[in-house]
C-alpha cells in the first residue's frame, strides 16, 4: 500500500466503485448503462486533458468549454449552410485554434494571470457566441457528421471512445517524451529558473493554450455530433468539473505536477458516480455535492498524511539524535 | 497631487467619466437621477459582494463560492421569513440570521485555505458545488414568492431616502464600513501587509492563518448582507438567480485594479469598477445595442483592463530595478 502512487491508489478506488455500483445499482451492467457511460465520457475526458496541461503550467483556462461551444457552433453553421464536412470541421478548427491563440498573447506574451484572460476571453467569446446564434440551438447536420458521435467502428466500439483513447496516448507521450511537454512541467514548478535554463517559457505557454483550444475543438466535433446541434451553454457545464477531474487525479493547482492517467481515473470515477448514483434514485443535484465532497476529502486527506509524515520523519529524526 | 493623477482609480474615473458623457449624448434618459440611483440600486448586490472579494483578493485568494453562498443564505432567510410574524422585530431577526449564516459558510473557506492549506480556487470550488447543489436537492429550484414575507420586510424593500432607495444606502454603508476596517484596523493593515509581502509580512509577526481566516469570514458576512439586499431587490428568492454570478464579481473587483496575485486593491477602485460594468450595461440598453453583445464588450474590457494594468505594473517594476546609485 505504501509505495502506491497517487494515481494507482485513485485507480484502485475506481475498480472498488465500479465494483459497488455494478453490485448495488441496478441496471448499472446493462448494455444501454455502459453505452451511455461509453458515449459520455470521450467529450468530458478530452476536456478535462486539456484543462489539466494548462492547470500544469500553473494556470487555468475558464474559457475551455466556451471555445468549444463557439468552435461548436461555427461548425454547425457551416454544416447546415451546406459546406461539406472537412470545411466545416477546417472552419471550427481554425475559430478553436484562433481562441487559443487569443489566450496564449495574454498569458504568454503580455504575462497576464491566465485565470483574468480566460476570465475575459469566456465572456468574450460566450458573448459572440449570442451573438451570432442568439441563444438558439442549430442543428440539422448531414447523417455521416453524426456518425462521429454516435457510431460504432466494427459495430462495438464507439468512434468517440476510440478518438478518446488516442488522444489519451497523444498527451501522454507529448507531456512524457517531447521538449514541449517537459517544458511545461518546468514551467509550472518555477518559470523563472525555467527562463534561466535556456527554454523559451513563452513559446511553451503559447502552445499549452493552442493545445487546449484544439483538444476542445475535438470535444466540440463529437458533441455537436452526438447532440445533433450546438448551443451556446454545450458543454458550460463540464468546466468546473473539468478542474474538479484534473485536481482529483492528482494535479497540483500550482503547477508542476499531475499525470495523465490521473486525471483520466478522476473523470472515469465522476462518470461512474453519476451515472451510478442516477440509477441508484439518487437526485441529480446531490451528485454536484458529492463531487466537492469528494474534491475537498482528497485535498484533506492529502493533508493529514502529509503532517502525518511530517510528524514521523521529525520523531525518527529524534531517534536518531538520541 | 501627481500621484493621485497618476493612480490607477483615476485612469477608471476617467474612463467611467467618459462613458457617461458619451452616454449622456446618445440618450437623454441616461443622466437623469432616477436612471442613475436606478444603476446603483441594481448592482448594489454586486458591488456589496466586490467589496468582499476584494479582500480577498489582495491576500491572494480567491472566492468563487460567494454566489453559491449569498443564493444559500438566501434561502435560507427566505424560508425562515415565511415564519416570522410582522413586526420590526423580525427585520432584526433577518438582520442578524442572515449575516450569521454568511459567516460560518465564509469560515468553512477560511478554515479550509488557512488551516488545511488547500488552494483558495480549490476549496471555493469544491464549497460551490457542494452549496449549489443542495440548494438545489432542497428547494428543487421553486422561488419564494413575496407573498410569503411579513409586509415589513416588503416595506424596507421599498424604503426610500430622499428619494434614494434603502438597498443603495446598504452599498454605501458596507463600503464605509469595508473602508474604515482596512484603513485603521490592525487586522486591515494586515490584509494589505500579506498581499504585499507575505514573507516579510510573516516575518514581522502577522498571523498569516488569522488574516486568512478574517478575509474568508468577512467576505462571508458581505454575502449574508448581500442576500438580504438581493431579496429585498427582486422581492422573491430564486435559487438559481446567483449562477455564475462569482465571475462577474471578480470581474468587478479586476476592472477596479486589483491585482489578483495580491498586494494591490482599493475598496474605492472596487466601486469605480462595479459602477462602470452597471453604467456599461444601463448604457448598452439604452442605446439600444443588442443585449448579446454587452459580454462582448465587456469581454472585452476585462481583457484591455488587466493587460493595461499588467503592462503599467511591469514598466514600474523595470523602474524600480534600475535605480541608479550616484557615487
Amino acid at each position: 500500500m505504501k509505495n502506491l502512487s497517487k494515481e494507482s491508489i485513485l485507480g484502485l478506488f475506481l475498480v472498488g466503485l465500479f465494483v459497488f455500483m455494478s453490485l448495488f445499482a441496478p441496471g448499472f451492467l446493462a448494455s444501454s448503462n455502459l453505452k451511455n457511460m461509453m458515449f459520455q465520457l470521450p467529450e468530458f475526458s478530452i476536456l478535462a486533458l486539456a484543462m489539466m496541461v494548462v492547470i500544469l503550467t500553473a494556470g487555468i483556462d475558464l474559457s475551455l468549454t466556451f471555445v468549444a461551444s463557439l468552435s461548436g457552433v461555427v461548425i454547425a453553421i457551416a454544416l447546415s449552410s451546406g459546406y461539406s464536412i472537412p470545411m466545416a470541421l477546417l472552419a471550427g478548427l481554425l475559430v478553436a485554434l484562433a481562441c487559443g491563440l487569443l489566450n496564449g498573447v495574454f498569458v504568454a506574451k503580455i504575462g497576464v494571470s491566465p485565470i483574468l484572460v480566460t476570465l475575459g476571453t469566456m465572456i468574450l467569446f460566450e458573448g459572440i457566441n449570442l451573438s451570432i446564434t442568439k441563444g438558439h440551438s442549430i442543428s440539422g447536420f448531414p447523417s455521416a457528421y453524426n456518425l462521429i458521435g454516435n457510431g460504432y467502428f466494427f459495430g462495438l466500439v464507439p468512434v468517440s471512445l476510440v478518438i478518446m483513447i488516442v488522444l489519451i496516448i497523444v498527451t501522454t507521450v507529448l507531456l512524457n517524451k517531447t521538449k514541449w511537454g517537459r517544458s511545461v512541467y518546468m514551467v509550472g514548478s518555477n518559470p523563472i529558473a525555467t527562463l534561466f535554463s535556456g527554454i523559451n517559457t513563452s513559446r511553451a505557454l503559447m502552445w499549452v493554450y493552442l493545445f487546449s483550444s484544439l483538444m476542445a475543438f475535438v470535444a466540440s466535433v463529437i458533441m455537436t455530433a452526438r447532440y445533433n446541434s450546438a448551443k451556446v451553454d454545450m458543454g458550460s457545464a463540464y468546466l468546473l468539473q473539468c478542474v474538479a477531474a484534473a485536481v482529483l487525479g492528482g494535479t497540483q493547482i500550482q503547477g508542476g505536477y499531475g499525470k495523465v492517467i490521473g486525471t483520466v481515473y478522476a473523470v472515469c470515477i465522476f462518470q461512474i458516480l453519476s451515472s451510478g448514483l442516477n440509477l441508484l434514485g439518487v437526485h441529480r443535484s446531490i451528485v454536484d455535492v458529492m463531487i466537492g465532497v469528494i474534491l475537498i476529502a482528497v485535498l484533506i486527506i492529502n493533508y493529514v498524511s502529509s503532517q502525518l509524515e511530517k510528524r514521523k520523519s521529525i520523531k525518527e529524526q529524534a531517534k536518531s539524535v538520541a | 497631487m501627481k500621484a493621485i493623477l497618476k493612480s490607477k482609480e483615476m485612469s477608471i474615473a476617467a474612463i467611467l467619466i467618459l462613458l457617461c458623457i458619451i452616454l449622456s449624448y446618445l440618450s437623454p434618459a441616461f443622466f437623469t437621477f432616477s436612471n442613475l440611483t436606478d444603476v446603483l440600486k441594481a448592482n448594489a448586490v454586486l458591488g456589496i459582494l466586490a467589496i468582499g472579494m476584494t479582500l480577498v483578493i489582495i491576500t491572494g485568494g480567491i472566492d468563487v463560492s460567494v454566489a453559491a453562498v449569498t443564493s444559500a443564505v438566501a434561502v435560507i432567510t427566505g424560508h425562515l421569513m415565511i415564519y416570522l410574524p410582522d413586526s420590526f422585530l423580525s427585520l432584526l431577526v433577518i438582520f442578524l440570521v442572515a449575516p450569521l449564516c454568511g459567516i460560518v459558510f465564509g469560515l468553512i473557506n477560511g478554515y479550509l485555505v488557512a488551516k488545511v492549506e488547500i488552494p483558495a480556487i480549490v476549496v471555493t470550488l469544491g464549497m460551490m458545488s457542494i452549496i449549489s447543489g443542495a440548494i438545489l436537492y432542497l428547494t428543487n429550484g421553486v422561488y419564494v414568492n413575496s407573498r410569503n414575507f411579513p409586509s415589513i420586510f416588503i416595506d424596507f424593500a421599498n424604503a426610500k431616502i430622499l428619494g434614494i432607495s434603502i438597498l443603495v444606502y446598504i452599498f454605501f454603508a458596507v463600503a464605509a464600513l469595508t473602508w474604515y476596517v482596512m484603513k485603521n484596523t490592525v487586522i486591515g493593515r494586515s490584509v494589505f501587509a500579506i498581499g504585499g509581502n507575505s514573507k516579510s509580512a510573516i516575518r514581522v509577526g502577522i498571523d498569516f492563518k488569522k488574516v486568512q481566516m478574517f478575509v474568508f469570514a468577512y467576505m462571508g458576512f458581505l454575502a449574508g448582507i448581500a442576500a438580504i439586499v438581493q431579496t429585498a431587490y427582486i422581492k422573491a428568492i430564486d435559487p438559481n438567480g446567483l449562477i455564475g454570478f462569482e465571475l462577474i464579481v471578480i470581474a468587478a473587483v479586476v476592472i477596479g485594479g486589483a491585482n489578483i496575485l495580491g498586494g494591490r486593491g482599493t475598496v474605492f477602485g472596487t466601486i469605480l469598477g462595479v459602477i462602470l460594468l452597471g453604467v456599461m450595461q444601463n448604457g448598452l440598453i439604452l442605446a439600444h445595442i443588442d443585449t448579446y453583445w454587452q459580454k462582448v464588450v465587456v469581454g472585452s474590457i476585462i481583457l484591455l483592463a488587466v493587460s493595461y494594468d499588467h503592462i503599467q505594473y511591469k514598466r514600474a517594476q523595470s523602474q524600480l530595478s534600475n535605480i541608479k546609485v550616484e557615487a
